[in-house]
């Protein structure tokens, strides 16, 4: 989980300008900077070079007596003629038309919430972030259990409160419903962390504002409007840009509560592509799926910027 | 006349008072709301970890009993917290802990090292090394495995705990962090170190370290929590038990016939302790140093 913003920073100006240099003190700050120039190298910058040139060859994931070809753009091709992967893009899609308002909307709400003087509202905070430390493996043992279908903890809730009149729902097991599920177990685990990202955004509205707008006689949802709503752009940008593109990686909770059932309808684009990669064993293939998430999460970024720099004027 | 007004203001005042009043009410109802929304689910978990037959579990899941249990019991605990054998979930726990412990010991070292000399050094390249460490934080690490992983088979690292440690060890966004917590400190504490002949790595680790305590708390509690929850990453690296985390281990309760929810119960909740206790340990500074160094738009 990432709550920084450091494409924006990057035109921050370094803390200091450069001074006298000697050479003992070059070689000690090469020295604390090299062993993460050389980690960075090894484990992110060539596996991410590589991930380009494996994606135009036919590399197995094992080794074969034969040599490795390169095909060029002919996975590429191969994977957006694959049905399954524009199903798997439009699941991604569908989940993040879903997650955006129940997660970031809930963490709105909580965030607005305990920024009041209620009681209590430190304890609150750390109890609404336990979901976002427990691992996603046991949130799936959880809701698991929670979904059971018929007579889950969650449809008798539902029958209960609709006094019967809704059917038991077959969270995981029904097409139309296993993606909606799946939202609601990663909205739950999740929402914990934006909401602090809110919390912090409201943090950083100045009270001068608000007693400003008060003097000028602006009720509460004027206030809120005209004053907390601008001051949380930069927040919202952020909270929607970190949510896609988590949504675009949805693999966990998929992998092992539904295995991209049923029926295909929570297949993922990272399910898609570990399943190629080591079901199928066709690593170049994989790779070119890599690709393709690696160029979509870049798009995401981009748009962050451009929509900051206009919102920042 | 100005009394009228001043009366006006004050009845205004007592009106927006008695409002302020009813709306905490609903405020503090909603919270509640919520509250048993997240933690309900957590506490069941707790309490069927403590009940003894798993068909039972099931059983009362469907009423209030799956939260109130009548004769608790550590059996399911006792039953995966072995070390070895085929519930070897004792074992699982310590491989993970072992993971967590290295790569945050590690990478506090290394990220920050690398964010001070960002911050505070003198090499030419600094900016430079900079925009590309800023840069590579796109890269999201689902689409390096895939090379990643031929990489390490080739150099025969599969199926041990160095190849769930060292490539997480280095982070762009961490290296991020710590540099900006330490450009923001006043530029002073360098000089007067500085002048006093201290060296880079001394004044690093002697002065800028030791002022830095929530940026190490946040991120120890943000590597920890990534280490601990790793997934993807695992399953693709370890076959055998020998370095295989909780995480993997827990998961392949799904792959049964029938689910043992005692057992998969207990795992969840063993899992759940270390987390927890790091967080709570750390809490007070990460919320603070969090909120400080989150979204400035």
């Amino acid at each position: 989980m990432t709550l920084q913003q450091p494409a924006l920073a990057a035109t921050a100006a370094l803390a200091r300008p450069a001074r006298r240099r000697d050479k003992g003190r070059l070689f000690q700050e090469i020295g604390m900077l090299a062993p993460a120039v050389a980690l960075l190298t090894i484990f992110l910058i060539v596996p991410f070079l590589l991930s380009f040139w494996t994606a135009m060859t036919n590399q197995p994931l094992v080794p074969r007596p034969t040599p490795v070809r390169f095909i060029g753009f002919t996975n590429f091709l191969r994977i957006l003629k694959d049905d399954l992967f524009w199903i798997s893009l439009w699941n991604v899609s569908r989940f993040t038309f879903w997650i955006l308002p129940v997660q970031c909307g809930l963490a709105f709400a909580t965030a607005l919430l305990l920024h009041q003087k209620l009681p209590f509202r430190n304890f609150f905070r750390g109890l609404f972030f336990l979901p976002a430390i427990t691992s996603m493996v046991v949130v799936c043992v959880i809701w698991g259990t929670l979904f059971q279908y018929p007579t889950g903890p969650l449809n008798q809730v539902i029958g209960f409160l609709s006094a019967g009149r809704i059917q038991p729902i077959d969270w995981l097991g029904d097409p139309n419903w296993a993606m909606f599920s799946i939202v609601l177990l990663s909205a739950w685990q999740a929402y914990g962390f934006q909401m602090i990202v809110y919390l912090a955004g409201l943090q950083g509205i100045p009270d001068e504002l608000y007693d400003a707008a008060r003097i000028d006689g602006a009720n509460a949802f004027q206030r809120f409007w005209h004053v907390t709503m601008p001051g949380l752009r930069p927040t919202h940008v952020f909270v929607l840009v970190i949510t896609t593109i988590q949504a675009f990686k949805l693999y966990t909770q998929v992998a092992v509560l539904t295995q991209g059932g049923p029926r295909s309808s929570t297949e993922t684009v990272v399910h898609y592509m570990v399943r190629t990669g080591f079901e199928e064993q066709k690593l170049g293939l994989a790779s070119a799926v890599s690709v393709i998430l690696f160029l979509i999460v870049l798009v995401i970024a981009l748009l962050q910027r451009q929509l900051l720099r206009r919102f920042d004027v | 006349m100005s009394d009228l007004v001043l009366s006006a203001t004050q009845m205004e005042v007592k009106r927006e008072r008695s409002a302020i009043g009813s709306l905490r009410l609903v405020q503090t109802a909603c919270i509640l709301v919520i509250a048993l929304v997240i933690v309900s689910p957590l506490f069941m978990l707790l309490v069927a970890s403590l009940k003894d037959d798993r068909f039972q579990i099931l059983a009362d899941m469907g009423s209030f009993r799956a939260f109130w249990v009548s004769n608790p019991t550590l059996s399911n605990f006792a039953e995966v917290g072995n070390l070895s054998g085929e519930l070897a979930y004792g074992r699982y726990l310590l491989n993970s802990l072992f993971i967590l412990a290295c790569t945050v010991g590690f990478g506090l070292i290394v990220n920050s090292m690398a964010g001070f000399v960002l911050a505070w050094g003198s090499l030419r390249g600094r900016a430079l090394i900079l925009s590309v460490v800023i840069a590579l934080y796109v890269i999201p690490q689902e689409s390096i495995i895939m090379p990643l992983v031929i990489m390490v088979s080739r150099a025969g690292m599969t199926d041990t705990f160095a190849v769930q440690i060292v490539p997480w060890v280095a982070s762009p966004l961490y290296i991020f962090l710590f540099y900006q917590f330490f450009a923001q400190l006043p530029k002073e504490l360098f000089e007067a170190a500085e002048m006093d002949g201290a060296s880079v790595f001394r004044i690093y680790r002697s002065i800028f370290l030791p002022l830095s305590l929530p940026a190490l708390a946040t991120v120890s509690i943000l590597m920890g929590i990534e280490a601990w929850n790793q997934y993807l990453w695992p399953i693709l690296v370890t076959q055998t038990d020998y370095a295989r985390p909780i995480a993997v281990a827990i998961a392949t309760f799904f792959g049964q016939d029938s689910i043992y929810w005692d057992r998969a119960m207990a795992a969840s909740v063993l899992m759940m302790i270390p987390i927890l206790a790091l967080y709570l340990a750390f809490q007070r500074w990460f919320v603070s140093s969090f909120v400080g160094s989150a979204v400035k738009g």
